[in-house]
């Protein structure tokens, strides 16, 4: 065996999670529809998968080396591959047994090009996939994310705060306008549609809710609803649970990022070293950012 | 045809507590069939489509004072609805704790009647549950089918007889919640279900569709019937390696069925088995669970057979 093994290359990745359900949390945060195609890129920091949709929105989940139990990477120039991202968050799911902790072993590529999974904590039972991937779609708009300004126009909100949010403006409908003053610090959420909705967020009255906001001119874009949505409808419960802040920044063109924390930490039952105040190393938590493109016919808009 | 007895105290809490809530899993309607003694719960026998399953109880685990005859050698067999059979029996049970002295002092008979229901000319058939209470009497009759014809039960008895032949190698599965809960989440991937159980102890669950390949392998499982040790040369093999080699050795079998059976057989664990075990015979799974903890060793099998259907 092991000489055929010596003979073959070693994989571009080798990586081991010891937390699935961290994992599926952090990619069913992107999942917004059924069926939905995903592009993977590996590198020597860690795995990054992006999805897209119709060139109006784009999410990138980042989980860096420091996630993994041990992460071996071989590859040449950052390999890319397409997978579907409802069968690979379904099949992740499978390792995450509640109540057990599974030890994870992602490898890629397989003797096919698949991505190989497979859990490697118990000699005497075994939970294995294959998921076959595909040559990458090129992705059609490369979304470049440049500061507005001088200063950052930002705000951080508390996640739960921010799903209610944009929750409750489904009724207005299509179109959503966001908007931040300098004086007195505030951002506004508007719907126009059937009806009018307007949600004031205000810096200076409500810390609690709004954690840290920079803005120095007043400016507003408008976006679609629907992809607006979708930065906040799958975000797992742990994460509303946790409520740190979601932190949102309008760049130039009105180009809106939306940064969420997922935590890939195990159970703290198992982890001593989280603190009662239920601080995990920072190193145990996923990056989720999603991009959207405000409305084009708006620029009128801003002054 | 006459049917009377007493539900014992032990009797209704297999019932109530363990048994019906996973016969209720297997399909809302089975065949009730009692003879001399046995009384048996009997889903899909007839009618082969789906999961199938006997559980079979010796009357002494759930009766005292059994009275059956029938022209049909004392045979009385008809469908009823599980739900509502669970429905009458917690109800008694609530009178039972909430009016009665204690468990003995009230006895829950359970009858087969003939009876006029309302708007009605024709009379129906029931099983009747009657509890009595210090003061009253609560009577429920739960709606059954007519009683099979001669034919009909024969058909059965046919049926039970052939679906109890046992695999030559049965696996003892060892945390039935833990596998259900991966069957359950594997159902997203695929609907077809590999299963493979070896001689060696393995038990080995695959879905394969065009883009994806999810699957499990449990070694080392207690072996009833044949068995035989695992070749070392195979240890380091994948399992899907492991299992080709074993079906072309002989030493195990493949039998492909649908997830959704396959997780619906797994619901048994709400009986509470002491045990469980799979094996394959004649390209079906069979799965039998044995509750033994009960006065008799082996007064009670929960027996499965599910195929392609």
């Amino acid at each position: 065996m092991n000489s055929s093994s010596l003979a073959e290359e070693a994989p571009d990745l080798v990586c081991q999670i010891d937390n699935a359900q961290g994992m599926v949390d952090a990619l069913t945060t992107v999942r917004w529809k059924r069926q939905q195609d995903a592009v993977v890129e590996l590198s020597e920091h860690g795995v990054v998968l992006i999805v897209e949709e119709t060139g109006c929105l784009q999410a990138k989940v980042y989980l860096q080396r420091e996630l993994f139990t041990r992460y071996e990477y071989n590859g040449q120039g950052r390999p890319r591959f397409g997978i579907s991202l409802g069968l690979f968050v379904d099949c992740l799911n499978t390792f995450s047994v509640p109540g057990q902790s599974t030890i994870l072993e992602i490898r890629y590529p397989g003797p096919d090009m698949q991505l190989l999974l497979k859990s490697v904590d118990s000699l005497d039972a075994c939970i294995y996939a294959e998921i076959r991937t595909r040559i990458p779609d090129t992705v059609s708009w490369d979304y470049n994310f440049e500061p507005a300004g001088s200063t950052p126009l930002t705000f951080t909100v508390k996640s739960a705060a921010l799903k209610e949010a944009i929750d409750d403006l489904e009724w207005p409908g299509s179109s959503i306008q966001i908007s931040l003053q300098p004086v007195p610090s505030t951002v506004t959420f508007r719907g126009e549609g059937h009806g009018d909705l307007q949600i004031d967020l205000m810096y200076y009255v409500n810390t609690d809710l709004l954690v840290a906001f920079h803005c120095d001119r007043q400016v507003s874009y408008r976006y679609k609803y629907k992809f607006l949505r979708a930065t906040t409808s799958n975000i797992p419960s742990s994460v509303i649970k946790d409520n740190r802040g979601s932190k949102l920044t309008i760049g130039r063109g009105g180009l809106l990022k939306v940064q969420h924390l997922v935590s890939v930490a195990r159970p703290s039952t198992s982890h001593p070293r989280i603190d009662s105040a239920g601080y995990q190393q920072p190193s145990r938590i996923a990056y989720i950012e999603f991009f959207v493109k405000p409305e084009e016919d708006e620029d009128t808009a801003n002054g | 045809m006459k049917f009377k007895a007493f539900l014992t105290e032990n009797g209704v809490n297999l019932l109530e507590k363990r048994f019906l809530p996973a016969l209720d899993k297997m399909g809302k309607i089975c065949h009730l069939y009692l003879n001399r003694d046995h009384a048996i719960f009997l889903h899909n026998l007839l009618n082969g489509d789906g999961i199938q399953s006997i559980a079979q109880f010796r009357k002494e685990a759930l009766f005292d004072d059994y009275r059956i005859s029938s022209q049909n050698e004392d045979r009385i067999a008809f469908t009823v609805d599980i739900s509502l059979l669970h429905r009458a029996l917690r109800s008694s049970v609530s009178i039972c704790t909430e009016f009665g002295n204690g468990p003995t002092a009230n006895r829950l008979q359970i009858r087969l009647v003939k009876k006029l229901p309302p708007n009605s000319t024709q009379p129906l058939p029931f099983l009747t549950f009657e509890t009595k209470g210090y003061k009253s009497a609560v009577i429920q009759d739960v709606p059954i089918s007519k009683p099979l014809s001669r034919a009909q039960v024969l058909e059965l008895q046919t049926a039970l007889d052939a679906a109890q032949d046992l695999p030559q190698t049965l696996v003892q599965v060892p945390d039935l919640n833990q596998l259900q809960n991966f069957v359950d989440r594997m159902r997203h991937v695929g609907d077809l279900l590999n299963v493979t159980i070896s001689k060696y102890g393995d038990l080995h669950i695959q879905i394969s569709t065009t883009l994806i390949t999810l699957g499990a392998e449990f070694q080392k499982l207690l072996v009833i019937g044949e068995q035989a040790d695992a070749p070392s040369e195979d240890r380091n093999l994948t399992a899907q390696t492991r299992s080709a080699r074993a079906i072309l050795r002989g030493d195990a079998q493949s039998v492909q069925v649908s997830v959704k059976h396959f997780g619906k057989s797994l619901q048994c664990h709400l009986a509470k088995p002491d045990c469980a075990f799979y094996g394959i015979a004649a390209q079906v799974v069979v799965a039998q669970f044995l509750a033994k903890s009960i006065a008799r060793l082996l007064l009670v099998s929960i027996f499965l057979c599910f195929g392609m259907g």
